[in-house]
């Protein structure tokens, strides 16, 4: 197996008293989509712009190709392109001057620049707006523009920080195409996301939660990591039976999917069994139950609960 | 790398110099007002006198002789004299009777006059201003001394020959003395370094210094407050552009910009009010460290403030003492010692001293040198001020 290119060793970062990353370590293998997932605010972005050298460590390091990402930022930066969560060009300038704006403030040499630029215009499909100012591009155009700019040096490395916030379902689909393509040309890509179904795009899946990690492994592997099926049912009145199921003790939580109950216990058979016996909520009708395959969202909801009667603790 | 280095600078150059360029409505203002200020400032501050206030004349003794007198003070520019009413009673009310001044020539004034003890006449100032006041008492005791003076002589020509026959008889020495006592004591001037009393020579640095401290503070703190606000610092900071050159880079447009208003308000001046500009070379490298000590004070509360916003209230801050503290207008002599301490912080206050050293006096470089030293180490230490609080952007 060769080096990894981002290797995090018990990275922290406190805010006084905030911890908003705490004891951080794992390692990125080159060409990887690595997706960072967790709920806003559990310390995705800063983890991704302590990795940009923008924001110092308090605690652990983190390297890039085995350099410091604070120590050495002026020497890494070159080596990866970041798209931060806001989009954050310059709005009064025209697609074609921010990309070479931005050529030159990553040093690309004058004579290869507009090559790249007209490269870049066709991969990212926005070659009939190059002048078109920024601050007139659709949302989704102007995601598109940054990961653009932040590709012209033709880094070996890109951060995403969730690329697809906000946009409609055809430009998300868009720009996951477009990290398809990158990552077959060998780039290695590390995105966040707080979308559990993009989870599914990526080789490799990072939970983080209140600044930790809480697991690390491949979508198929994490998702197998469910040690029984999971049971959905088909209740009316919908809205009380959530209600009433979240306080039964045989259960550890109950999630709302498309109008059915997902139901997350250790013993989903014997449940079964003693409910087919005898329905105890008289004024809840059962219509009908199905066993199910663990999504992400499933996976990532007994993490982040610790239903830790669902999961293999295997090694990790 | 040098190469890299300058290619990287003209980057941020030339994407800082677009954003001054697609701001139409900011750039048409850059423009327009600067030559505007220059014609408004100017004629505001083209003499020096006070001319044309109000005043009242009260006449109590009506003689000829005080009928010569206002006919001599009638013609002083100073004021602008109405009749009042002899048997007015409330001549303090100033504000009532719309004046700033109040002369009355009190009953048995020529009377007094001729029984050898003069009577005072009675003179009442609006005193909120002191300086208005002192200059209109100054103008009315020049009139009165012109008058005295015309009656001295017309008294002389009038003596009976008698007198001058008695005159001859005293000694040379006494006489002599008596001669010099009548004559009045004169001073000849000699005006130097303004001769013609152009009060629009002195102000002029006061105006460039003002309009480019404005536009250069003003603009250049907006621009990474700005950059911060629209979070496009951060993707700057991950570029592999070094602190300097992004430093530079924005304040080089700036730089061309001001340098172009400079020449500007030269012109206006040069054209408009005949104002003559010496030692072309001095003078620019003069206004050329002024601006740089500028903008880096603008960069420095660029680096300092989270918005724009708190950009433009910062500048206004900083600016609202250094137009008042900083001698463009009014000699720094007129402030007390320890404020003075104060305005030779203002890189404005050095700017005019040394302006006026050159294109006043013809002052040779030893006589500004302090005031070039000055400004070079403010644009040093604001330069590096606002690399060192870019720095602090980064953790």
């Amino acid at each position: 197996m060769s080096e990894p290119v981002i290797r995090l060793n018990h990275l922290s970062k406190s805010f006084g008293d905030v911890h908003a990353v705490q004891d951080l370590s794992l390692t990125i293998e080159p060409g990887t989509i690595f997706g960072f997932l967790g709920p806003n605010g559990a310390g995705k972005t800063t983890t991704m712009r302590m990795l940009c050298g923008l924001t110092h460590p308090t605690g652990g390091t983190a390297t890039i190709d085995g350099a410091d990402v604070w120590k050495d930022r002026q020497q890494v930066r070159t080596r990866f392109g970041y798209v931060p969560q806001r989009f954050s060009l310059y709005r009064d300038l025209t697609v074609l001057e921010n990309f070479r704006f931005f050529g030159g403030a990553y040093g690309v040499p004058r004579a290869r620049l507009e090559a790249r630029i007209d490269q870049l215009l066709g991969l990212i499909d926005l070659r009939e707006k190059r002048n078109t100012a920024a601050q007139s591009l659709s949302g989704g155009m102007r995601q598109l523009l940054a990961i653009g700019c932040a590709l012209v040096h033709d880094p070996a490395l890109l951060f995403f920080d969730e690329p697809t916030a906000g946009l409609d379902p055809v430009h998300r689909q868009q720009i996951w195409n477009l990290l398809y393509d990158l990552s077959h040309q060998g780039k290695t890509i590390f995105v966040t996301t707080h979308y559990m179904d993009e989870a599914e795009h990526c080789m490799e899946v990072g939970f983080i939660e209140n600044g930790r990690l809480l697991a690390k492994s491949s979508p198929r592997e994490l998702k197998s990591s469910f040690r029984s099926r999971l049971l959905e049912i088909d209740v009316e009145p919908l809205m009380p039976a959530l209600v009433r199921l979240r306080s039964l003790p045989e259960l550890l939580g109950v999630s709302l999917r498309s109008g059915s109950l997902r139901l997350y216990t250790a013993e989903p058979e014997q449940l079964l069994a003693k409910w087919r016996e005898r329905w105890p909520f008289q004024d809840l009708r059962l219509l009908g139950e199905r066993w199910v395959e663990p999504d992400m969202e499933d996976v990532f909801t007994a993490y982040s609960q610790g239903y830790d009667g669902i999961l293999k603790r295997g090694p990790s | 790398m040098k190469r890299r280095s300058l290619e990287a600078i003209a980057s941020v150059a030339y994407k800082e110099f677009l954003h001054i360029y697609r701001d139409r409505r900011v750039l048409l203002l850059v423009l327009t007002l600067p030559p505007l200020f220059t014609l408004l400032f100017g004629h505001a501050f083209e003499t020096g006198e006070l001319t044309g206030i109000p005043s009242l004349l009260i006449d109590q003794d009506r003689t000829p002789r005080a009928q010569e007198f206002i006919d001599t003070i009638w013609k002083n520019k100073t004021f602008h004299w109405r009749r009042g009413s002899p048997d007015i009673r409330n001549v303090a009310d100033l504000l009532g009777q719309g004046v700033q001044a109040a002369l009355v020539i009190p009953k048995g004034w020529n009377e007094s006059l001729e029984n050898g003890d003069p009577k005072p006449l009675l003179l009442y100032l609006d005193n909120s201003d002191i300086n208005t006041a002192s200059a209109v008492e100054g103008s009315v005791r020049e009139s009165l001394g012109d008058f005295q003076l015309k009656q001295r002589d017309r008294m002389i020509e009038e003596l009976p020959e008698e007198v001058f026959e008695l005159g001859k008889q005293l000694p040379v020495q006494i006489r002599k003395r008596f001669v010099s006592m009548m004559e009045m004591w004169g001073v000849d001037r000699n005006l130097l370094y303004n001769p013609k009393s152009r009060v629009i020579d002195y102000v002029v640095p006061g105006i460039i210094g003002l309009i480019l401290q404005l536009l250069t503070v003003t603009l250049m703190a907006c621009t990474i407050a700005r950059e911060r606000e629209s979070g496009t610092l951060y993707q700057l900071m991950v570029t592999s552009l070094r602190r300097r050159e992004i430093v530079i880079g924005k304040m080089l447009p700036y730089l061309a910009v001001s340098a172009l208003l400079v020449l500007v308000i030269m012109l206006v001046s040069r054209l408009h009010f005949g104002v003559a500009f010496y030692e072309p070379f001095a003078l620019a490298l003069i206004c050329l460290l002024f601006l740089l000590c500028s903008l880096g004070l603008g960069l420095l509360i660029s680096a300092f403030s989270r918005t724009q916003t708190q950009a433009i209230q910062f500048s206004v801050f900083f600016l609202l003492p250094v137009f008042v503290l900083s001698g463009a207008f009014a000699p720094l002599e007129q402030l007390p010692q320890a404020v003075r301490y104060v305005s030779e912080i203002f890189p404005l206050t050095h700017f005019c001293r040394a302006f006026r050293f050159v294109n006043m006096y013809h002052a040779g470089p030893r006589f500004y040198a302090d005031d070039l030293v000055v400004l070079m180490v403010g644009a040093v230490i604001t330069f590096l001020g606002a690399a060192f609080l870019l720095k602090r952007i980064e953790q």
